[in-house]
């Protein structure tokens, strides 16, 4: 391994670990807000928005990611829409994974204890005010694992946007094992490389998000 | 009786093509407190769930406090209620259930507190005022920091009392509240409910199995059968001298099993 090849190496690893940690922290954001938007137009009590938000679901759950992003980054422009490969990663990733998102957050609402519903009714809360503070606070709690394993799934996911010009931690990875001959390294490099990302920002932040909205689930001593 | 505080006119329930409540007539004065009893699926706690909006009612109107709950007036004709009208009116009846439905996420204080800040807009101050009050009350000032699980079930149905107060009802709705209890725990619900009907003008309708309360408590009893009011009449004659053949049958069933 000739010390060009290494430096080449070691900078475009650390290029596609920077990459992959902002796609997926954008994506992810996106991936939350439409996933709570669409998840919660899932289950509205007007028909039309239901529908919307199915459609909305089967689309972007029901039809391959890469194809998706394909749509956005060379189809779109025909019709004269142009996005960076940025906005394409962030945006078509974290749509895509919405769609996951939605039925996750459905999930959890509807596994609110009817009791919950009626006590509000009970109590004259409107909708929106029920929804926000005493149907949601309980459901993300139920929702909150399962959109731990979707960002990890999203984290891995990432690696394609490579097919729209971007060198993320996979690409990067390849590039170097194909520079230095070292392909044993620099794959397992990349192999842990999404396993640490995952393990020491995803799912601490999960777990604390767990912790957080638990309280009253759990018996504990009163403040 | 006039200007009565709830009126069920010809009320039908169905469930599919199941007759629940067959057109139901039933007045209850201003603070008269009604005890329903009955055997299960005879319709007793549906009347409660219609009269909390909890159930749609297929044939009648239910009339609250001198305007109708399931209709409004449109032209001078009755209509079914939009969802702002049973909000209007629906504010003037609280109910508790057999499972306590207490907000979990939230402590004792706060599961009184919310309906009175996010419904009726009080500030903070006073609403945790209100909520403290009630919760001395129910003789739980001690445990206001509690969260529901960490309460037993008599708490938790007394915390449920006093959130369901907070919102200074006109008509109180029992559902079975102390069904879900452990025995030793029931006295201490019904001494709030007793404490409740003497110091507070409530209208109360209670869907019970104690016998001995109904029979203590109540004004008047009404013996619920397949979807009918079977028999009614002040608690003295209808537990010591039943005219109806099935509340005979019913009362000795009950009394016989404890």
């Amino acid at each position: 391994m000739n010390e060009f090849a290494l430096g080449f190496s070691v900078a475009a690893l650390f290029t596609g670990v920077t990459v992959t940690l902002l796609v997926t922290l954008g994506a992810s954001l996106v991936a939350i807000a439409l996933g709570l938007a669409v998840g919660l137009i899932r289950v509205s009590r007007l028909a039309p928005l239901r529908w919307m938000a199915v459609a909305y679901i089967e689309f972007f759950r029901g039809t391959s990611m890469l194809v998706q992003l394909y749509w956005w980054f060379f189809v779109l422009p025909i019709f004269g829409l142009v996005m960076t490969p940025w906005t394409v990663a962030i945006v078509g990733v974290g749509m895509n994974v919405s769609g996951y998102g939605a039925e996750l957050v459905r999930a959890a609402i509807q596994s609110v204890d009817r009791g919950q519903y009626e006590a509000s009714i009970a109590l004259n809360f409107s909708r929106s005010t029920m929804m926000r503070r005493i149907v949601l606070p309980q459901a993300i709690r139920g929702m909150l694992p399962p959109w731990g394993n979707l960002l990890i799934e999203l984290l891995k996911g990432t690696s394609l946007i490579f097919f729209i010009t971007i060198t993320e931690l996979t690409t990067a990875a390849k590039l170097a094992a194909d520079a230095t001959g070292n392909y044993l390294l620099f794959f397992a490099i990349a192999l842990f490389g999404y396993y640490l990302i995952a393990r020491a920002l995803i799912t601490p932040l999960v777990r604390w998000l767990e912790r957080r909205f638990s309280r009253g689930f759990v018996r504990e001593v009163p403040a | 009786m006039s200007d009565p505080m709830v009126r069920f006119e010809k009320v039908t329930k169905r469930y599919g093509a199941l007759t629940v409540l067959d057109q139901l007539n039933l007045d209850i004065a201003r603070n008269e407190k009604v005890a329903i009893i009955g055997p299960s699926g005879s319709g007793k706690t549906t009347v409660l769930r219609m009269l909390m909006t909890l159930e749609r009612i297929n044939g009648g109107v239910i009339w609250v406090d001198g305007e109708p709950l399931t209709h409004m007036e449109k032209n001078g004709q009755l209509v079914p209620a939009n969802e702002r009208h049973l909000r209007r009116v629906r504010g003037k009846i609280g109910m508790v259930f057999q499972h306590f439905n207490l907000f979990p996420h939230m402590t004792a204080l706060a599961n009184c507190m919310e309906a009175p800040k996010s419904v009726l807009g009080l500030p903070k101050a006073e609403a945790e005022a209100r909520a403290a009050e009630l919760l001395e009350m129910v003789g739980l000032s001690d445990k206001k920091n509690h969260y529901p699980i960490q309460m037993s079930g008599g708490q938790k149905q007394r915390v449920a009392i006093a959130r369901a107060l907070a919102m200074r009802p006109k008509v109180m709705l029992f559902d079975e509240v102390t069904s879900a209890l452990d025995p030793e725990l029931v006295g201490e619900v019904l001494n709030v409910i007793r404490k409740l009907g003497t110091e507070h003008d409530l209208t109360m309708l209670i869907v019970t199995h104690q016998m001995g309360f109904a029979k203590e408590f109540s004004d008047r009893v009404c013996f619920f059968y397949d979807g009918k009011i079977a028999e009614q009449g002040p608690p003295d004659k209808l537990f010591n001298d039943p005219a109806n053949e099935r509340t005979r049958q019913f009362l000795s069933a009950v009394l016989e099993a404890g």
